[in-house]
């Protein structure tokens, strides 16, 4: 069967089986910025938006998305020109391996349209299903808060940030810049 | 024992040993530095500044390439899954997979006698050479120990088709005995696992009629003498600890394949490129020259990929099927079939005068290795020698560890490496101790800890070649005043209602960098034409940031811009060699080798900029993107200096930088813990106020990076504290099969963290560097069990920490 969907505001049809979930044909497509994490929903790597909701796309089945919209994290800010989400996320070092980051900032992004002016508990809520393993969760939510008041201060929140002035004063402000195994070798590893 | 009059350069004020003391010419205070090692703030250009991480902005925008990520450029390429044991111990009489072959799209099915099976004993740790870490285990397994042991494997069209063929594979057994518990597994009437012919590369103290696979010691001084001592208090705890995942998020994910040169090539997430290498040579008979191992970005490793896990299987499928194949391990997998840490039971004894002197400190581990034996040995090692030496003005220590086999999932590195099962241990029990003796626990501590100029003569003390060390930089006494400053110490309100209870516990810890003696790290450096650089790493970022920590280095001595350094790590064909990311000891190790390589093309480009700027070498430096006189003033660009070094007309050269580094040296870095919680006496039910962790980690060479990794290292160390970690049903399969079972503690459910960076300079790493990620996965739990005994009087000691064992404990106190 196939399906027509808008994926990051291009039209797209997928030739696709009935079983098939979202992830994979997403991934299958060359969209890999959503990750594979666990395959039960529970840990928000391969969050994308349907219709402007969080989805998780490893649960959806793909014929949920029959003439739905769908955005990525290709759909966001390019390496050149980021999202206010995305530049926070990196100027409040928000990420180290990053497997979670798409996600995360797909995630992010939902609750910002939702809640522009989330408070830190609001954060922690919404991200409660983005799991995090290098983190500890605080520089994140640092990031959701600095993303925050950056779509306010631009007034780009109701165009998800697409407005062409952002990030160019984001760029890291302040940056300048012997023994053998038979052996008692206990402080070897 | 204090000398007020001998201060020390980063703010120690007294040292034990006598400057003139035999053990002082091999160690010795002053450290060969050299000048720019030891670089003031303000004269920093990219050390320590908040550099942006490399890889962000493709982090940031999903364009990074993860292993997974690779398939897309594969046509071709088929899915791998494996059959595992379903019983904890037993023979495999029979394996029919004739329904598995039979499938149109199944590319390769390997059984544990099939030809393209290798059958070499090999340890999965990814160690060093020789390996100490017994060979006890083949791909594939006929003699199996644990529910989850990898019996044979399929490779298909795609995921859901192997993961059919697999299910269609029927496995006969004939069951044996097992065993589950580490005290009963230690035993001579238990199961045994092993039979000697089983083994090769046997590890010392091993007895496989009791299930051990090892053990351990190591003495200063007398123990038994000083516990027997008539002026002595002993005292004595126990503590449990979880077996906790790494969960990394990443799952464990390999391809494999065989390129137009004949090259056998492993895509794969691991943290020891090198040593994978070398397994796999072994393994598969294979010269080590002609296997690449090539990491992309991982998503995270915690330990769990300082292991050879998954990668023989893809690479025996894709030769037997003359195909790439990739395996990715299920999340179920993750938790039942990869590896965890080391569950530990630890017994503390102090011998301790009345007047609060610690006169002996004795510490017994018995550690769960599981099936097999995977980091067993020097895991148990570090549950010692990490957290012991913090008090190296006890003149009396003792460690000893006996390390099990029992019937469970296997275990292996994880951060922390044993000092978080140590940590637990010796911080609870020391404040156990103060409390018995009326003392304040934080001046106890002090009477006893280390300071710079202290020989650590613990560390040592297990046999571990050039362990035993100098201490040239500490921050201990700033990590106590910060963290106490920063948790309130002084000024703590106690709630409104009776029945709870607020209360502050606090805990050190000590690390180690690198291995001492037993680490290597190289780099190479290239200019290009354009005053750029090409910076080729062995060192292994496994989401760190350990690139752009390099990138830093390098940039510091070379004067110019992060942006003009295209850095490459980790591919053993193109990158030069490194023992990998394990033991802290990348920014360490790794790192200075990078300040060598780059030394050393600056010496080049010096003499270039001499060249062209008319002056000696001797007034040059570089700076701002370019080589300028001190004298003069006059510069030249790296530009200028790169177009003429290539194209010029009388003598020509590609300017090259090398470096290795090796040392005998592993300092310490240092964490305070602080935890403030509030205990409600009637349910047990806590509230985890704020965890506070300050660490000494020397120069951070990126300070947000670095602070990044003590959150995060506190967040696991906070889950050590509160989460039951992977439990089993009786048969041993593991009751964890997904994060919603794992469950630990969420965005939602994760207490304010923070983070206090304390500098010191170490004047053996790059730029005053230490380590700084695994420090902070120790404290948590000793700290949160002290600060519970603090509000209300009762002791947590087996791991988690849960409302229902503080509701028992005050009932059993009543």
């Amino acid at each position: 069967m196939h399906i027509d969907c808008t994926i990051n505001g291009n039209e797209r049809t997928f030739e696709v089986s009935k079983t098939d979930l979202l992830l994979d044909v997403l991934r299958r497509d060359g969209y890999t910025g959503a990750k594979r994490g666990c395959d039960t929903g529970a840990c928000g790597m391969c969050a994308v938006q349907i219709d402007g909701e969080p989805a998780m796309s490893c649960v959806t089945p793909v014929v949920k998305v029959d003439g739905a919209t769908i955005e990525t994290i290709e759909g966001l800010g390019t390496q050149d020109d980021l999202h206010p989400v995305q530049q926070a996320f990196v100027d409040n070092s928000a990420l180290q391996c990053g497997f979670c980051i798409p996600g995360m900032i797909m995630r992010s992004k939902a609750l910002l349209e939702e809640n522009p002016s989330p408070s830190e508990a609001e954060v922690r809520e919404a991200l409660s299903d983005n799991l995090c393993r290098c983190t500890g969760y605080k520089k994140i939510v640092e990031a959701v808060l600095d993303a925050s008041e950056r779509m306010a201060d631009r007034g780009v929140a109701a165009d998800g940030g697409r407005s062409s002035d952002r990030g160019d004063d984001c760029r890291c402000a302040g940056a300048t810049g012997k023994t053998g195994p038979d052996s008692r070798g206990e402080t070897r590893r | 024992m204090t000398d007020p009059d001998d201060p020390k350069p980063d703010g120690g004020t007294a040292s034990r040993s006598e400057r003139e003391s035999p053990e002082f010419e091999d160690h010795p205070l002053e450290w060969d530095e050299p000048e720019n090692n030891d670089l003031e703030p303000d004269e920093r250009a990219s050390v320590s500044r908040p550099a942006q991480k490399d890889d962000d902005p493709k982090l940031v925008t999903g364009q990074a390439k993860y292993t997974a990520d690779y398939e897309q450029r594969f046509p071709d390429l088929a899915h791998a899954a494996v059959v595992r044991s379903e019983i904890p111990h037993g023979y495999v009489t029979d394996v029919d997979a004739s329904a598995a072959e039979g499938m149109d799209a199944v590319h390769a099915v390997l059984t544990p006698w099939s030809e393209e099976t290798p059958d070499a004993k090999y340890t999965s740790a990814g160690q060093s050479y020789p390996e100490p870490s017994p060979w006890d285990m083949n791909v594939l397994n006929d003699h199996v120990r644990y529910v989850g042991d990898p019996i044979a494997a399929v490779a298909a069209d795609d995921a859901e088709t192997a993961r059919t063929a697999a299910d269609s594979i029927e496995v006969e057994y004939e069951e044996d005995d097992y065993v589950l518990d580490p005290e009963e597994a230690y035993s001579e009437d238990a199961p045994r696992l092993f039979d000697d012919d089983e083994v090769e590369n046997e590890i010392v103290g091993h007895d496989y009629s009791r299930n051990r696979m090892s053990r351990i010691d190591g003495e200063i001084g007398d123990v038994d003498d000083a516990l027997e001592r008539d002026d002595v208090h002993v005292h004595e705890t126990e503590w449990e600890t979880i077996r906790q995942s790494h969960a990394q998020i990443e799952p464990h994910t390999s391809l494999a394949y065989t390129d137009e040169d004949d090259r056998h090539v492993l895509v794969t997430s691991t943290q020891v490129p090198n040593h994978t290498r070398r397994q796999l040579a072994h393994l598969f008979d294979i010269p080590i020259r002609d296997i690449r191992v090539s990491k992309p970005r991982v998503g995270g490793g915690f330990g769990g990929k300082q292991a050879m896990v998954v990668e023989p299987i893809p690479l025996a499928l894709s030769l037997a099927a003359d195909r790439p194949v990739i395996y990715e391990a299920t999340r179920e997998e993750e938790f039942h079939a990869m590896r965890s840490r080391h569950p530990m039971n630890v017994r503390a004894r102090t011998a301790v005068t009345e007047d609060g002197s610690i006169e002996a400190i004795d510490l017994y581990a018995l550690s769960n290795t599981g099936a097999y034996g995977s980091h067993g040995m020097t895991v148990a090692g570090n549950v010692g020698s990490k957290p012991m030496p913090l008090y190296s003005k006890v003149p009396n220590a003792r460690f000893e560890a006996d390390i099990v086999h029992t019937n469970t999932p296997q275990t292996g590195a994880m951060r922390g490496y044993g000092a978080p099962q140590g940590t637990l241990a010796l911080e609870g029990h020391l404040d156990e101790v103060a409390r018995d003796l009326d003392l304040d626990p934080v001046e106890f501590r002090q009477r006893h800890y280390m300071e710079v100029g202290d020989l650590d003569e613990i560390a040592g003390m297990m046999g571990g070649e050039g362990a035993e060390r100098r201490i040239r930089s500490c921050g201990l006494d700033e990590c106590i005043e910060r963290g106490k400053e920063a948790i309130g110490w002084d000024a703590l309100e106690q709630p409104d209602e009776e029945h709870r209870h607020r209360g502050i516990g606090m805990a050190l810890s000590a690390q180690g960098t690198g291995v001492a003696g037993d680490e290597l790290g190289a780099a190479q450096l290239m200019m290009n034409e354009d005053g750029s650089f090409h910076l080729h790493v062995g060192g292994v970022d496994i989401g760190t940031g350990a690139d752009t920590a390099f990138i830093q280095i390098a940039a510091e001595v070379l004067g110019c811009e992060e942006t003009d350094i295209v850095i490459k790590s980790s591919d053993t064909d193109v990158t030069p060699f490194d023992y990998g990311a394990y033991a802290s000891s990348t920014t360490y190790i790794s790192g200075m080798a990078v300040k060598k390589a780059a030394e050393d093309a600056k010496g080049r480009i010096l003499y270039w900029g001499s060249k062209l700027l008319e002056e000696p070498e001797s007034n040059l430096d570089t700076g701002d993107g370019t080589v300028y006189s001190e004298e003069t003033g006059a510069s030249v660009s790296l530009e200028e200096i790169g177009y003429e070094a290539a194209y010029g007309h009388d003598e020509r050269e590609h300017i090259l930088g090398k470096g290795t580094h090796c040392t005998e040296e592993s300092p310490p870095p240092f964490a305070a813990q602080f935890a403030d919680v509030t205990v409600d006496e009637e349910t047990g039910e806590f509230d985890v106020n704020k965890l506070v962790v300050a660490v000494d980690c020397g120069v951070a060479i990126n300070p947000g990076m670095a602070e990044g990794q003590v959150e995060g290292a506190n967040h696991m160390s906070y889950e050590m504290a509160v989460c039951e970690g992977i439990t089993f049903d009786d048969e041993g399969r593991a009751e964890v099969t997904s994060f919603d079972e794992y469950d630990w503690p969420t965005a939602a459910e994760t207490p304010t963290i923070e983070s206090i960076l304390v500098e010191t300079h170490e004047p053996t790493g790059p730029f005053g560097a230490k380590s700084v990620a695994e420090v902070p996965t120790n404290t948590v739990p000793p700290a949160l069990s002290n600060a519970i005994r603090e509000a209300v009087g009762v002791r947590i000691t087996d791991m988690p920490i849960t409302a229902a064992k503080i509701k028992s404990a005050l009932e059993a106190d009543d």
